[in-house]
């Protein structure tokens, strides 16, 4: 034990960001440079009949200008197998628009200029003739309307069942069924930085790259050669600073082929940089889903089974994570309570507006919202406190691994949660919060005339996805190491973390140790940054590989692993020594076949101004088991990071469209992310719940935690201060105005 | 988001900017502090063909008492506004609705003149402007006219300011004794345009009770209103809690906001309810002090 | 008409920029924030361009500004700063900021950065109900802003310190 893992090391990546000098895509420069500007489409479903693109080409500084037709006929691919069906395939996206636009936004032509103010000028200039189809607004009309996509004959990408134990029976022996409709909004990530990309083809070796990677870089590597039709090892996507990613970021966009293309066909280097209009249209949105949700119980709040009739939208085409936005949600409705029963059954539909994708904590924010809204209704209904409710159904500590076995047909065969003290954590939670005496406090304050709310919800996360990472340590004469790991930095800190994990293996220093995930060169193959699993799959990764740079040491010097010293350029043992670059490097892969899932929960009090409908959040809790913080400063910054993001979701966030399916949130005046103004302190408490031996390092995943359970925490405070049901979000003033004077108040 | 193109001339003296404007036709456009100008550039909402920068104009930036009245410049910064010591008692609601308007950085740049001049249903200025009967100065090359704040606004970003006129300068009457003004409004997250805004003023009459009661509405409809009922019921009357509550909902009920994604009528009625609510609540409580 | 410079024309254009003179030539309707950035001052992020986020806020004349808001020919005349230049307050900023975790992707960093070294320049005993409202001029989505508010008051603390 070096104590560095465990310890809040100093994050050395912050420097460059404070000094300003830290290039993020945008920022790159390359000779003789072009720049690309889309032309979108400015309406939501229409048969393109005509396309001129004499004018915009004639303009001064203009390059090229593509339409479908010089494109090669492929589509964007769904990115893992466990995402995919042939049913979701029927529903991908073309580059650029092919006969039928089906989104407003959606890329129809790309116009390349030697300067952006000329592109822009340009593509104002491409001459689009759209014949008028009637769009599919909202996911309740999606089913029975005429088909987005003529060829699939529906609209209904397809279904995912889940079903375990005889349901039937448990709701017939149910004291007490409630049951709600829940609508869970659009809204997504929206980083910072937009999305950028610049490539560039290498005259000499006539290798393509692409800047501007990140999150699943060999997935995009892979998707860009299959639509190409050249050889992945022609291909090197490499990441610089990215300003955000949050699930958005970093999966294979129209953009990220038509720039490849483009640099290949003009054999200059070609840079796109997305703009924040065109961001609101173009980067995957997320989120939206209905629930019907209905709980079975005996009277005195035992939870006996549920069923849950659930459906998500995708918007005009299916991307890149395929059939995860109603997988997601299907898995992870059940949480961490002890159903005799359950069934599921999620649908995924094809609507006219922008194309869904992750967001951190995909589906499980939106089922733990629905979930745990209708668990405080069943809390009134049998007259329980919410947090009584809670732990008397949740899965005990002496029955882990718990495992869901489920029905045949079901979409999975089973969900196994693998560790966890359930009951003792959300004590932490409410521990930390002080539950009782702000209780107390918030009956002592209604009695003074405020409108005051706590809410309290529970989750559990499903992270950590495999199947597997790769790492290798490569010592430098100079006595550094590089870790070479094939996941990414989106600004979580995952290099300091990386460095601390091989740093206390090999107990080395921390700033000896060099972490390089910038390049898809370094690593044959990963599959990248998302679902918390940068520290579970690859950090595991990297600490096998340094065991093993240790195990080839001690082996080189004829010694024990444990006895060998790295330092100074040379591996000691005994009397022993040796330069280490005799030794080589250590290689690594960490297989993970079943997903981790992880127990947390949230807790809210709010303030309503009654007058305006405000919401205002005073005091927010998050608790996660992260099985182990590797760098605890950085986990809580996730984790506050997280909630903060959530509470601007529960109170503020939403992308709307009106009924012709234009985007009504454009602008940052119009999509209203929290600021300093809205936001309280974020508390957060982290438990450590070691999982088994079969993940030596210990860590569960952090980065989305601090989510899942906050909009469902914001919601039921919200409910409980006004002591109306809330059934959708986002509880905008006008929203919570409307519940009031519905009420009559 | 990049601007689209136009011709650019950056005036040394007002008449300079005039002629400039004037001989370069009907989309010229004047550029001051930009902060309402750039954003429509930016999405291509403005296409003007020449731009005449009078930013830097000399004479234009100063706050200034008249004849017991008061004179703002066209080119006096919201940030300027913001903490101007000038700006008390029967000014204070200047103040307060300049430091509300977007976030400090806008109102670095932002101009009082500018405000006006474009017309944003949701802007702050006008709605206090329209509370204290300002007066407005336009110049052009054929000269002078003013017009009163009733009539420059004819719809959202529209006025009767015709180019080459320009706004130079902003008049406030001179007052009636003890006569106090301020500022509300709320917005959905801090610096965003409101959704509602109020501006109240009233002078105690000579046995307390409220006279010379003017209250304006801003994001309620086109143009910033008055609400004469609500007005009318305090005339003469002493701003009791029950007076002020009937006066914030006839004021609600006065207006008729159109539909909105993000503030649906009801709602905006709601809030103007809360906002002249609060608005005479501050000038009862608060005596003659500010 | 000499005195107009047409839309496809360049203007002379006398930046006084980190203290040093740097004559470029401009079209008219190149963003002030275009312009530093093709200058290779790329710590000036765009954001949003309509002047909402705050990630390219310099100080002109001393105070903060979006120079997305700001077309390169108005800054003629005026004093910029940006976060590659020497600001005094930044030293204090920085520290406050990598101790505080107020920093995650950093794409926001110099905008917060510039936006409350002219703060605490023009400002240096604002309240604490003050900073929360200037801070609140840009937008953080890694950490949400109440980690930056915190570390602007710490460095206002030292900085009030080492003026005593």
């Amino acid at each position: 034990m070096t104590g560095i893992i465990g310890g809040d090391v100093h994050r050395d990546a912050n420097a460059p960001l404070l000094a300003g000098t830290a290039q993020y895509a945008a920022d790159l420069r390359r000779d003789g440079e072009v720049h690309v500007r889309l032309v979108r489409s400015p309406v939501a479903h229409a048969r393109i009949t005509g396309i001129d693109v004499s004018e915009a080409a004639a303009h001064p500084g203009v390059v090229a200008v593509l339409t479908a037709d010089d494109l090669p006929d492929v589509r964007i691919p769904i990115r893992l197998p466990l995402f995919e069906t042939p049913e979701a395939n029927r529903f991908l996206q073309p580059p650029l628009a092919r006969e039928v636009v089906r989104y407003v936004g959606e890329p129809i032509a790309a116009v390349v200029a030697t300067d952006p103010y000329l592109a822009e000028d340009a593509a104002e200039l491409v001459d689009i003739d759209l014949d008028e189809l009637p769009p599919v607004t909202g996911i309740a009309d999606a089913e029975a309307a005429e088909p987005i996509h003529p060829a699939a004959g529906t609209n209904v990408v397809g279904t995912v069942p889940l079903r375990h134990g005889d349901v039937d029976a448990a709701f017939a022996a149910a004291d007490i069924v409630v049951r709600e409709r829940f609508r869970m909004h659009r809204h997504t990530a929206v980083p910072m930085e937009t999305r950028g990309l610049l490539a560039e083809v290498d005259e000499i070796t006539d290798r393509l790259t692409l800047w501007g990677g990140a999150k699943v870089k060999h997935s995009v590597r892979q998707a860009l050669a299959g639509m190409l039709g050249i050889d992945a090892e022609r291909i090197r996507v490499a990441e610089v600073n990215v300003g955000g990613g949050f699930g958005v970021r970093g999966e294979t966009y129209p953009e990220d082929f038509l720039v490849a293309f483009l640099a290949l066909r003009l054999r200059r280097p070609v840079k796109w940089v997305e703009d924040r209009a065109e961001h609101f249209v173009a980067t995957n949105h997320a989120r939206e889903q209905e629930h019907e949700l209905e709980i079975a119980a005996t009277a005195d709040g035992r939870l006996l089974a549920f069923r849950d009739r659930a459906v998500a939208d995708h918007g005009g085409y299916v991307r890149s994570q395929g059939i995860l936005p109603e997988l997601l949600p299907a898995q992870q409705i059940a949480g961490p309570y002890r159903w005799e029963a359950f069934a599921v059954e999620a649908t995924g539909v094809i609507t006219n507006r922008t194309p869904v994708g992750t967001y951190r904590g995909p589906g499980m924010t939106e089922v733990t919202f629905v979930r745990e809204r209708l668990l405080d209704m069943l809390a009134a209904r049998v007259g329980a406190d919410p947090a009584e409710l809670r732990r008397r159904n949740l899965i005990p500590p002496e029955a882990m691994p718990f495992t869901f076995a489920m029905d045949e047909g079901s979409a999975v065969p089973g969900l196994t949660y693998e560790s966890g003290d359930y009951p003792a954590a959300l004590d932490a939670l409410l521990d930390a919060a002080g539950y009782d005496g702000l209780r107390r406090e918030v009956a002592e304050r209604r009695a003074g005339g405020e409108c005051a709310g706590i809410g309290l919800a529970a989750y559990i996360e499903i992270g950590a996805i495999g199947p597997f990472e790769e790492a290798r340590v490569v010592p430098d004469r100079a006595g550094g190491f590089t870790v070479h790991v094939a996941t990414g930095s989106l600004g979580q800190g995952a290099e300091t973390v990386f460095a601390q994990i091989v740093a206390d293996a090999l107990r080395v220093r921390v700033e000896d140790v060099r972490v390089d995930f910038s390049d898809t060169d370094e690593i044959p193959m990963g599959f990248g940054a998302f679902a918390s699993r940068s520290t579970p799959i690859a950090g595991n990764a990297a600490l096998l590989a340094a065991r093993d740079l240790r195990a080839k040491a001690a082996e080189a010097l004829g010694a024990d692993p444990d006895d060998v010293e790295f330092g100074a350029g040379l591996v000691r043992a005994g009397g022993a020594s040796l330069p280490v670059g005799k030794v080589g490097e250590g290689r690594a892969r960490f297989d993970k076949p079943h997903p981790t899932f992880s127990f947390g929960g949230a807790l809210s009090l709010v303030t309503v101004d009654r007058a305006t409908g405000r919401v205002r959040v005073q005091r927010h809790v998050v608790m996660h088991d992260v099985g182990r913080a590797v760098n605890p400063a950085l986990v809580r910054g996730q984790l506050a990071g997280a909630a903060s993001q959530g509470i601007g979701g529960a109170l503020l966030e939403e992308l709307l469209y009106d009924a012709q399916g234009q985007p009504l949130s454009t602008t940052f005046g119009d999509y209203r992310m929290p600021t300093a103004s809205e936001l309280p302190e974020i508390e957060v408490v982290v438990v450590e719940h070691r999982p088994p031996e079969s993940n030596p390092l210990g860590a569960k995943g952090a980065g989305e935690a601090g989510m899942v359970a906050t909009p469902a925490a914001v919601a039921n405070a919200v409910a409980d201060a006004l002591g109306l049901e809330v059934t959708r979000l986002p509880l905008t003033p006008d929203r919570v105005r409307s519940l009031l004077r519905d009420a009559g108040r | 988001m990049k601007p689209p193109p136009f011709a650019y001339a950056r005036a040394a003296t007002l008449d300079e900017a005039l002629a400039l404007v004037a001989e370069a036709g009907d989309e010229a456009k004047f550029l001051a502090g930009g902060q309402s100008l750039l954003p429509l550039l930016a999405y291509r909402l403005a296409r003007p063909t020449h731009l005449v920068d009078i930013g830097r104009l000399p004479g234009l930036d100063r706050i200034e008492p008249a004849g017991g009245g008061l004179t703002i410049g066209g080119l006096v910064r919201h940030a300027d506004l913001e903490r101007s010591a000038a700006l008390t008692g029967p000014w204070r609601a200047i103040r307060e609705a300049a430091a509300q308007i977007g976030h400090l950085p806008i109102r670095v740049r932002g101009t009082f003149g500018g405000s006006i001049a474009h017309a944003d249903p949701a802007a702050e200025l006008p709605v206090v402007a329209t509370a204290l009967d300002a007066v407005f100065v336009l110049r052009s090359v054929t000269g002078t006219r003013t017009v009163p704040a009733a009539d420059l606004f004819t719809g959202p970003f529209m006025t009767v300011i015709e180019p080459p006129e320009a706004l130079v300068e902003i008049g406030f009457p001179a007052p009636p004794p003890g006569l106090r003004s301020v500022f509300e409004e709320f917005t959905a997250r801090s610096g965003d345009f409101a959704l509602a805004s109020a501006a109240a003023a009233v002078a105690p009459g000579d046995d307390g009770s409220a006279r010379h009661v003017r209250i304006a509405l801003g994001s309620v409809g086109p143009v910033p209103v008055r609400a004469h009922d609500a007005e009318a019921s305090l005339e003469g009357a002493a701003l009791t809690p029950d007076t002020v509550a009937a006066a914030a909902r006839l004021a609600a009920d006065g207006i008729e906001p159109g539909e909105d994604a993000f503030a649906r009528p009801a709602f905006r009625r709601d809030l103007v309810a809360a906002l002249v609510g609060r608005a005479l609540t501050r000038l009862m409580n608060e005596g003659d002090r500010g | 008409m000499e005195r107009w410079t047409a839309e496809d024309d360049t203007v002379p254009c006398e930046l006084d920029v980190n203290g040093g003179a740097e004559a470029v030539r401009v079209p008219p309707r190149r963003t002030l924030a275009d312009a530093l950035r093709d200058h290779g001052l790329t710590g000036t992020r765009l954001g949003c361009e309509h002047g909402v986020c705050g990630a390219c806020t310099v100080l002109m004349d001393g105070r903060p500004v979006r120079s997305c808001l700001t077309l390169a020919v108005q800054a003629a005349g005026s004093r910029i700063e940006t976060i590659e230049g020497a600001a005094p307050e930044l030293r204090a900023l920085r520290r406050a900021f990598d101790e505080g975790g107020a920093l995650q992707c950093g794409f926001c960093t110099p905008g917060f950065l510039m936006l409350a070294a002219g703060l605490l320049r023009d400002e240096p005993g604002a309240s604490p109900e003050r900073v929360r409202e200037v801070v609140s001029s840009n937008l953080c989505r890694c950490t949400g802003g109440v980690p930056i508010l915190k570390a602007v008051l710490a460095a206002q603390r030292e900085l009030a310190g080492s003026a005593r």
